[in-house]
């Protein structure tokens, strides 16, 4: 369960190290308060909505919360490199990086760790009905966005206007 | 053309909607092209995500394995960290095989003369020597008599 909490704390926070900060206090809180856990409540979604729990807590400290929750680029590039290997998905990586926090963990939830709506909304804290909602909106989004033709290049429009034989001598 | 609204659509690909709902929706998949281009394009995006996922999810457990898993030692047979902790040990125990042989037992100098023998014949440690100090008899020439 450690890599899946580690890379829901790194989606959360934007980054590896920002990541690695967020797991680190969530866990030492966890320990401290273990006794809060209630039997019958499946591990993983208490983990999880600690994780969140904290990162909330720690954002409703900030002067500017709206300013925190921004991702930087490369570091939320990074998360996406694999070793010995090249590929990364570029629209899907925009994509995500574009989106707010809780509405990239809706998705992340329900698409990369496999939780129920009912337990994504536990953890996130909000209704089943909003995290349907939200993977609605967002999977009409990026179908949209991934069928998009890619806007023709400036070069190849001037050659098109300019076939060969016409084309002005020096 | 049928009209879907993206909910529905969504709901169908995540598998959400009841039997009855899929079925029927199937059925219309099957007559609409404009529809089934719809829910492949969101089944596509669906991928792509769960892959863009994995990908990270891929980084986290190499770089917990990094952090657990000590790195390989060279050698040949064993390790080389292994065979250098053997390879001290027999020297030590071989050294001590040879002084033990060399000078007998129990160790004595060389040129410091022959081990003291302790004990058994002196009576030295077989609790006699630990009182006082025993009284010894010296012979005393008997007095010479003066004659009258």
């Amino acid at each position: 369960m450690l890599p899946r909490l580690k890379r829901f704390a790194d989606v959360l926070g934007g980054g590896r190290e920002a990541g690695r900060g967020l797991l680190r206090r969530a866990l030492q809180y966890m320990l401290a308060e273990q006794h809060l856990y209630q039997r019958g409540t499946a591990l993983d979604v208490w983990a999880f909505s600690e994780v969140y729990r904290q990162w909330r807590h720690e954002l409703s400290g900030q002067a500017d919360p709206m300013a925190h929750i921004k991702v930087d680029d490369v570091d939320f590039g990074t998360l996406f490199d694999i070793e010995n290997e090249s590929y990364r998905d570029e629209p899907v990586i925009a994509f995500l990086m574009g989106l707010p926090p809780q509405q990239r963990l809706s998705l992340l939830l329900v698409y990369g760790d496999g939780f129920e709506h009912e337990d994504a909304g536990r953890i996130l804290d909000v209704s089943a009905e909003m995290i349907a909602s939200r993977l609605i909106r967002m999977s009409a989004s990026l179908s949209d966005r991934l069928n998009e033709r890619p806007p023709a290049q400036a070069a190849a429009i001037v050659e098109t206007l300019y076939p060969e034989g016409h084309r002005a001598s020096p | 053309m049928t009209e879907l609204s993206d909910e529905l659509l969504v709901a169908y690909v995540d598998g959400q909607l009841a039997r009855k709902q899929t079925r029927a929706i199937d059925k219309v998949l099957e007559q609409d092209d404009v529809l089934e281009a719809r829910v492949t394009a969101l089944k596509h995006a669906h991928a792509r995500l769960e892959a863009a996922f994995e990908a990270i999810l891929a980084g986290e457990e190499a770089e917990i394995s990094k952090v657990t898993v000590p790195p390989p030692d060279d050698g040949f047979w064993v390790p080389w960290r292994t065979f250098k902790i053997a390879a001290a040990s027999t020297g030590i125990v071989l050294a001590l095989g040879l002084a033990a042989l060399g000078y007998g037992w129990p160790l004595s100098l060389p040129g410091a003369g022959p081990a003291p023998d302790i004990g058994v014949a002196t009576g030295v440690g077989s609790g006699q020597g630990t009182g006082p100090a025993s009284q010894v008899d010296l012979e005393v020439a008997p007095k010479p008599q003066i004659g009258p």
